[in-house]
């Protein structure tokens, strides 16, 4: 069994920076990992290994493949040894790759320092994805925006892996602010449970900015991916300093609604208790849902390290396993 | 501290005792009852005047083990008014027998 002590674990912080300057996800994706474990001082791993529980004797007659021997030499005893093995995990990961999740344009696919929500969230998705599948647990993903764009099942084969790596690499470069696309998370999760036939575990990374007046099918989904039995992980992926403090500079700004086009100009600093107002009651009515349908809300911000999302994942996995 | 129980005390310790009883089937060479031998003396010192914790060692005591049928080892048996009422074979987590023991109480 796996425990983890947060405070007596002395992690090292992974800066996402460091790591950027591999291009490959996946190279990416093993130094995230790499460096994880090397904080981690115990290894996550112990899904694929079976441990020792107990001795039988033997029966004669029996296979002699799984005797002692060494306890024979030692006793005179012929005993069976006999493991305890511990179960995998299915893992279906889903990306949000609405126009919103582009969020902050400036950012450059390839930038060194900075992530927007979908770069970051690929970059967890393979992180985590490379942590999955080392111990033979399986991976499968989903990707929606307003249609479900992409949908693998889980499966812990290297050939998913390379597939589920191209996948996500081809979704970094799909970045396009012209063309603009909604979200339609409520239906899409709510497919995306429809089609996960198995108990898995799903772990979400969306901003969750749906149209305001779908939340109720937002909640819905969530609901029916519970009452299927699923296991969910929802990573609100943002970025803190603009989306939820509303901080920019006090003078007239141009804001676009990525996923409508529309456009409107305003000064900031009029706009912000507002806007704070709804957000925070947003998320806490966001927070409040998950709450009761036991659903792990973490809120990912993009300009923190991949490691919160990589321990979030492994207390899950120990809770659930 | 655990009870040690050997064939000999058996029937006093265990079959006429009015408390619920764990005993530990164990061995000396075997690594699996290491594991499971401390969780029991913390089981031990918790559960001092509501259960009786005891640790009886197959190879010096095998009448009791061979009427119990104790094939495995490590199991733990659990038993309430002398009578046999549930069963743990392998090394499981302290947190497992504690919740079989707290349902016998």
């Amino acid at each position: 069994m796996l425990l983890l002590n947060f405070d007596a674990l002395k992690l090292p912080i992974i800066h996402p920076q460091y790591i950027q300057k591999y291009s490959a996800l996946e190279l990416l994706a093993k130094q995230v990992v790499e460096g994880f474990i090397t904080g981690l001082h115990k290894s996550p791993f112990h899904g694929f290994s079976v441990e020792f529980a107990e001795y039988r004797i033997y029966n004669p007659g029996e296979s002699t493949k799984h005797i002692d021997w060494k306890l024979y030499g030692r006793s005179d005893k012929l005993f069976i040894k006999r493991y305890e093995e511990e179960t995998n995990l299915r893992c279906q990961l889903v990306i949000d790759a609405s126009s919103s999740m582009y969020y902050p344009v400036d950012v450059k696919a390839d930038a060194e320092t900075q992530n927007n929500k979908i770069n970051f969230s690929i970059k967890c998705a393979a992180a985590l994805s490379e942590l999955l599948l080392r111990q033979r647990d399986a991976v499968g993903l989903s990707v929606f925006s307003d249609k479900l764009n992409f949908h693998a099942p889980a499966r812990s084969s290297t050939a998913q892996k390379k597939m589920l790596f191209a996948e996500l690499e081809n979704l970094q470069q799909q970045y396009n602010p012209k063309t603009t696309v909604e979200t339609f998370a409520g239906t899409l999760l709510d497919q995306i449970a429809e089609i996960t036939h198995k108990r898995s575990l799903i772990i979400i990374f969306s901003d969750m900015f749906d149209n305001a007046d779908k939340e109720d099918a937002l909640f819905a989904a969530l609901q029916h991916l519970k009452h299927k039995k699923h296991e969910v992980l929802l990573f609100h992926v943002h970025d803190k300093k603009s989306e939820l403090n509303f901080d920019f500079e006090n003078r007239p700004h141009h804001f676009i609604d990525m996923e409508s086009g529309e456009e409107i100009k305003l000064n900031p600093q009029q706009a912000k208790e507002n806007y704070l107002k709804h957000m925070s009651s947003y998320i806490g009515n966001l927070k409040t849902k998950c709450g009761q349908f036991k659903i792990d809300f973490i809120e990912a911000d993009i300009a923190e390290g991949f490691d919160k999302i990589l321990y979030a994942y492994l207390v899950k996995r120990a809770a659930i396993l | 501290m655990a009870v040690e129980i050997t064939d000999s005390n058996f029937q006093t310790v265990v079959k006429d005792s009015d408390k619920v009883v764990l005993v530990d089937f164990w061995a000396e060479w075997c690594g699996p009852c290491r594991m499971v031998g401390p969780i029991v003396e913390e089981l031990a010192k918790e559960y001092d005047g509501k259960a009786v914790i005891g640790k009886l060692n197959v190879d010096n005591n095998p009448n009791v083990s061979m009427e119990f049928g104790v094939r495995n080892i490590p199991t733990i048996l659990f038993f309430k008014g002398g009578k046999l009422v549930d069963k743990q074979v392998g090394a499981v987590p302290k947190a497992q027998l504690a919740a079989k023991l707290q349902a016998h109480l």
